[in-house]
């Protein structure tokens, strides 16, 4: 599943990125990568979500939060 | 001889870096809570026991690859000569996320200082830190600061003279639990980052490999690890045949593997890590719910104007009051010394009327920018890119434009400088292009007076039209250029939501203070400078000095150019020449009109109405006042902003454009509301 069909006050693990270069090095220079569990904070709408990784909030877009897969795991 | 010691101030954004730059130095620089407020690298000054240190702000960035422009620019000025001791500034209750730029700043192998910023934050969240354990990890000094407090600063000081030259007082103590290292060399006492043996051998042989060919490159260890990240800036400088051990990019486990790191130090030093950060969420819940979010947004902005207008005109009364008795004691006073009537004439009518009119409207300035300041400070801000991202997307920009957009409320300056931050070339433009559409500060004045005028009690409702036209007016620009050049919605937006805070007083204070001494300065200055040149175009003709304002040079240019204006109602030779001055600062379309009509206190009930009553004395009315005030917000907005404009896009042919397009804009939509007007 992508990280956009999660749900609110779900913590999942990113088992890959699929997006171009750049704004996958920003991800990762962020704590975003492969293994990085995620906390989605608010999910309701159609487009941006906020979620939480590496203790802190992030606004994401629609696209990367399309093209980040996850997977529900129990996260530390 | 005395040495400077170059500090390099470097940050994630949003860590409070820019308050404790400015704790030193005294600078003032704005500050704001939410990321990529400093766009441009400021330097200071300051002195500690005898020694004078130059202090370098440079933009907030969250890991040093080269991937932004502010990332290469802060990248670039750490390594070179201009930086002797770095001062990384983190935000001691999000350490997690402010880590990963220091372990990245220890291994360029320059002397790093650690600031722990924001402690009184981690006390009233009731968690703790290790501070003897964490340098001890880390092989690098931490100091406890308060950049709001003005705490720990000698300290910090102290430890960067003391650790100016690069040396490690001890050993680096650390215990990996469970990793049983078997590499030949055991780093652990070397470097604070050691990474796992895979890494490190490859590490190694690429270390040898640049032995041989750059023996003159200092700190081979970090040029090791960014050849083996492939990272493009350094693979270009020093090329190497490095495939048979990088055989592709280790970024990732790299990341990985500082990140893992980090999290050892956090398990380690931080006690009690209490989740009072819950109150940030249930908060979010509210202010960045799908049906809330907006409707939220759009009453906080109605409650900003509301109270600009209600409170700021309460106390504009006295302001007034003041002037008036200011303006007739002059008036005495010139009087009493016989001045030539000239002169008295240019005091009185020129300077008085055109800079003591814009100084009343300080308190509506003053309101409006103190409820900015406190949205920002409070962490909101942040929150409105994500509530707007889907609204942007639409016109094609990223929720991350919006910024900009809100900062052209206060000042269209600073928001064009606050474009930088989009990284799309065509996003600045189309960013640019619609910033100057969101009334600014300035054209209060404009909105105040001539709403006042004519509309009485519902002068509030005609200043907030004016606001949302000014915001349709960008809409739909940006909507048409979206359509024209085909870019589709990004929905890329990707940026930090701060913890929500108590907004401070002393960074509020700063930020007002920084405005109003703007505003101030801009009445001294240019608005001062055009209220001389108004009254001299008004009092001198072809003939020389003349009493009857018609024949005047400014008539003249007035009358040549009112055909043009025609259309739009405003076909008078007085208001054009308004609007021409008004090129110079917005402002000056106020007090231009206080000097050509010589009301020496406009803004007073008595001055309105004997503006009033000479301006339909011309047939000018309500229609024709909201055409000028139409006119006014989408014009050409001031010469400070045509040249930053002119400085970020880089081309005076696009630049060009942009003013034209104000113009056309301005001319279009004032004939429309003027029409429309004249039927009620």
């Amino acid at each position: 599943m992508t990280l956009k069909q999660g749900k609110n006050n779900q913590t999942y693990q990113v088992l890959s990125i699929d997006i171009e270069q750049k704004l996958e090095r920003r991800l990762e220079a962020l704590g975003l990568t492969q293994g990085t569990c995620i906390t989605i904070l608010n999910n309701d709408k159609k487009g941006a979500l906020t979620a939480k990784f590496r203790g802190t909030r992030f606004a994401l877009g629609r696209r990367i939060a399309d093209h980040i897969e996850v997977k529900e795991v129990p996260c530390s | 001889m005395k040495h400077t010691i170059n500090v390099g101030f470097i940050g994630n954004p949003n860590c409070g870096k820019t308050t404790l730059f400015n704790a030193y130095t005294g600078a003032n620089l704005k500050v704001a809570n939410w990321p990529g407020v400093t766009v441009e690298k400021k330097e200071g000054q300051t002195t500690y026991e005898g020694e004078t240190f130059k202090l370098i702000d440079l933009p907030g960035i969250y890991s040093l690859s080269s991937y932004t422009m502010e990332e290469t620019v802060s990248r670039q000025c750490i390594l070179s000569d201009e930086v002797d001791v770095i001062v990384n500034v983190v935000d001691a209750s999000c350490l997690e996320r402010n880590l990963y730029l220091t372990l990245q700043l220890i291994e360029l192998g320059k002397p790093v200082v650690l600031a722990l910023n924001m402690m009184d934050i981690v006390e009233e969240r009731g968690m703790e830190i290790d501070l003897h354990r964490l340098p001890e990890m880390l092989g690098i000094p931490a100091i406890p600061v308060s950049a709001r407090k003005k705490t720990g600063l000698s300290i910090l000081m102290h430890a960067v003279a003391h650790h100016k030259t690069n040396r490690r007082q001890s050993p680096l103590i650390h215990h990996h639990p469970g990793l049983q290292s078997s590499h030949v060399h055991n780093h652990h006492s070397e470097y604070a980052m050691v990474y796992e043996d895979d890494i490190e051998d490859r590490i190694d042989s690429i270390i040898t490999v640049l032995n041989k060919k750059y023996p003159e490159l200092p700190n081979k260890r970090w040029h090791a690890i960014k050849l083996l990240e492939k990272d493009p800036d350094i693979t270009r400088r020093y090329p190497l045949e490095t495939d048979a051990i990088a055989d592709r990019s280790y970024e990732k486990d790299i990341i990985n593997q500082k990140y893992n790191f980090i999290e050892e130090i956090i398990s380690e030093i931080l006690v009690n890590k209490a989740e009072k950060e819950a109150s940030t969420d249930k908060i979010d819940h509210y202010l960045t719910s799908r049906w809330l979010g907006l409707p939220i947004f759009l009453v906080i902005m109605a409650l900003v104007f509301f109270l600009t207008f209600t409170v700021g005109d309460w106390l504009k009364g006295y302001f007034e009051i003041g002037l008036e008795k200011f303006s007739s004691f002059v008036a005495g006073g010139l009087t009493a010394m016989h001045t030539d009537p000239m002169l008295s004439s240019l005091i009185l009518d020129g300077i008085i009327a055109g800079v003591g009119g814009i100084l009343t409207f300080l308190p509506n300035i003053f309101i409006l920018f103190l409820a900015l300041a406190v949205l920002e400070d409070s962490g909101y801000m942040a929150r409105v890119a994500f509530v707007m991202d889907d609204i942007m997307s639409h016109l094609g920009l990223s929720g991350r434009a919006f910024l900009p957009l809100l900062l052209g409320f206060g000042c269209t300056v600073p928001a064009l400088m606050a474009s930088r931050t989009l990284e799309h070339s065509k996003d600045r433009f189309k960013t640019i292009l619609v910033t100057p559409f969101m009334s600014c500060s300035a054209r209060l004045p404009i909105y105040v007076l001539f709403s006042s005028m004519f509309f009485g009690r519902n002068a509030m409702l005609v200043c907030y039209f004016l606001y949302l036209l000014g915001i349709a007016a960008a809409i739909a620009t940006a909507y048409i250029l979206s359509k024209i050049d085909g870019s589709r919605a990004e929905h890329a937006l990707l940026m930090e939501l701060p913890e929500y805070k108590s907004p401070n007083a002393h960074t509020i204070a700063i930020y007002v203070w920084e405005k109003v001494k703007d505003y101030l300065s801009r009445a001294g200055t240019v608005i001062f400078i055009a209220s001389v040149i108004m009254w001299v175009i008004l009092n001198f003709g072809p003939a020389g000095y003349v009493t009857d304002i018609s024949q005047s040079f400014g008539s003249l240019i007035g009358k040549f150019a009112a055909p043009l204006l025609n259309p739009a109602g405003l076909g008078y030779w007085q208001i054009v020449v308004a609007l021409i001055a008004g090129i110079a600062a917005k402002e000056v379309v106020v007090s231009s009109c206080s000097v050509l009509f010589s009301i020496q206190n406009i803004t007073s009930p008595s001055g309105m109405d004997s503006m009033v009553a000479a301006l339909s004395s011309l047939g000018f009315g309500a229609a024709n006042g909201l055409a000028l005030m139409v006119f006014c917000l989408l014009y050409v907005p001031c010469t400070a902003s045509i040249a930053t404009m002119h400085r970020e896009l880089g081309s005076a042919k696009k630049t060009f454009f942009i003013i034209l397009y104000q113009l056309a804009a301005a001319w279009v939509m004032s004939v429309i509301v003027y029409h429309i007007a004249l039927i009620f």
